[in-house]
């Protein structure tokens, strides 16, 4: 499994629908995007994710702190 | 002593009791539905009702309340207030139970919302019906929580623990992030507690009742407390509070939900972005870091969301007069003359103020005070000044001003180079932006110019005439 925003492979299915088999949760623990499996493709698909809100890992690493 | 709401629950009732409730039980998923339907209510204006779902896919008995502040109708009956009141009146009436600040809080021992605890294998993605608002949020969010924290370096102090609306990202089943700036008071606890060199307790409460909400939105000094100003607001009647027993934090009676956890010892963590009530996405930042480590809850608990975007949405509601009420003590504390602030476009980007004019120029003098107070010194990106016969939240009128009593040439002010909010997307760099004034005051001597002797002035009757109609309307 691929994150759909930063491509990074450090993703995992964090959540189960408590009615069965509705939708899993699935988390990036490199940029810490969330998505549910059953989002438009845009959410959740690498390749339909939208240029604009692709991270690289040096978006990631040089976000500016505000505090 | 006026209406007042223990809980969200009770709220509800009484908008349902008013028309200003739809319930949705067809089945919604969390996203697109709950999001998309946040946007449409707000385009519905200044009478929106507040919306509940109660069939979301995946859960079986979860309940989504969204738009709870969402038009005037419902923050005029959060006040206890006919649902036809005026912005002004509300202004006004917002004004005059500060002056009750402050009015101790009220101590329990139980809550509801000790019901259920959840103190192992904590998953938020489960128990609660957290969801995307806009489609390109870095996660799903928790955006209209009360925040509880308090001053590590003074603990004890009741007036220093702050009670505040901050947006939080959850990122893992038990992990969030959570936004703050050093001008907000959990921006001072975060470095007051990372230079003791310890994490911080943090409780989140979840679906409270409308007032606390509005107090925890509202720009009060650092030692002031979010809960006696809720007491002033609900017309002298003590907030009820309870201890959270793994925090020690003082948490509302009425919450739905309230998390407690710890924010991270010195940890920042990338987080957003989040499309905020600038209209426009916040970028992701380097942001602090919270671990739950209990959950509490109601049974069958309301979780409540706030839609935020283009503006309006309910954001603008829940951020306006009590933004423009402190704006106008403020104000007024040095110049009497103020008759009345509008802070509310954009949290105060836009800030409209009607006074007395004392002499020529003091319509400008005003002006410059409204952008060094404390909100102003972030948000006070225009300033509109009109005369005191104009009302600041009747934009006809504030038009009519601007179009006849500015003459550019004298009256638009720039003033480079100022400090703002980093989230305006038209600073630059992000943080610095010009100031504009508007004077559309009347000029008066010594700044003598135009033709403004003879303005048409109607039969004094005709306020009675207004009264007649506005009561024959109700």
């Amino acid at each position: 499994m691929t994150c759909p925003r930063c491509r990074s492979t450090e993703v995992s299915t964090v959540a189960h629908s408590p009615v069965a088999g509705r939708w899993t949760m699935s988390s990036c623990s490199v940029c810490w995007y969330a998505w549910r499996s059953t989002e438009p493709a845009a959410a959740i698909d690498p390749d339909a994710y939208p240029a604009e809100f692709r991270l690289t890992i040096d978006d990631i690493s040089t976000a500016p702190r505000l505090v | 002593m006026p209406q007042h709401y223990d809980d969200l629950r009770g709220f509800l009732d009484a908008l349902d009791a008013e028309k200003q409730l739809l319930h949705i039980d067809r089945p919604v998923k969390p996203e697109p539905d709950l999001g998309a339907a946040g946007r449409a209510v707000a385009n519905l204006g200044a009478t929106a009702p507040a919306l509940l779902f109660d069939n979301i896919d995946g859960f079986s008995d979860a309940r989504v309340a969204l738009n709870v502040h969402g038009s005037w109708a419902n923050h005029a009956l959060m006040l206890g207030m006919p649902k036809t009141s005026s912005i002004k009146e509300q202004f006004v009436e917002l004004g005059e139970r500060w002056l009750k600040f402050p009015v101790r809080a009220e101590r329990r021992e139980r809550a509801p919302w000790q019901e259920i605890t959840i103190e192992q294998d904590i998953n938020l993605f489960e128990l609660l019906p957290v969801f995307r608002l806009n489609p390109g949020d870095g996660g799903p969010y928790l955006d209209k929580a009360a925040v509880v924290t308090r001053d590590s370096a003074d603990r004890d102090n009741f007036g220093k623990q702050n009670v505040g609306i901050y947006r939080l990202q959850v990122k893992g089943p038990d992990h969030l992030g959570i936004q703050s700036a050093p001008p907000h008071d959990f921006g001072r606890h975060i470095v007051s507690a990372d230079q003791l060199h310890h994490g911080m307790p943090i409780a989140i409460a979840i679906g409270n009742d409308p007032i606390l909400t509005l107090a925890a939105g509202t720009p009060l000094e650092y030692d002031q407390s979010e809960y006696e100003m809720a007491g002033a607001w609900r017309g002298g009647a003590p907030y009820p509070i309870v201890r959270a027993p793994y925090t020690g934090l003082d948490v509302p009676w009425g919450s739905e939900i309230v998390l407690e956890g710890e924010v991270h010892y010195a940890d920042r963590e990338y987080e957003g972005p989040f499309g905020e009530f600038t209209g426009n996405y916040s970028g992701g930042r380097a942001l602090p870091v919270v671990t739950v480590k209990r959950v509490h809850m109601r049974r069958n608990p309301i979780f409540e969301h706030l839609y935020l975007g283009q503006s309006w949405t309910e954001i603008d509601y829940l951020l306006a007069l009590n933004t423009s009420v402190p704006m106008h003590r403020q104000l007024k504390a040095e110049f009497p003359e103020v008759e009345a602030v509008n802070a509310m476009y954009t949290h105060g980007l836009v800030t409209i103020i009607s006074t007395r004019v004392r002499h020529g120029g003091f319509g400008r003098v005003v002006a410059l005070r409204a952008l060094t107070t404390p909100h102003g010194i972030g948000y006070s990106k225009i300033v509109i000044v009109v005369d005191e016969t104009v009302d600041p939240f009747n934009l006809e009128q504030v038009m009519w001003a601007l179009s006849v009593k500015v003459n550019p040439e004298f009256d638009a002010i720039t003033i480079p180079r100022m400090y703002e909010m980093a989230l305006d997307p038209s600073g630059y760099p992000q943080g610095v932006t010009a100031r504009l004034i508007l004077d559309a005051t009347t000029p008066r001597s010594p700044d003598r110019r135009g033709e403004f002797s003879q303005p048409v002035t109607a039969y004094p009757e005709s306020a009675d005439w207004e009264k007649i109609f506005r009561e024959m309307t109700r």
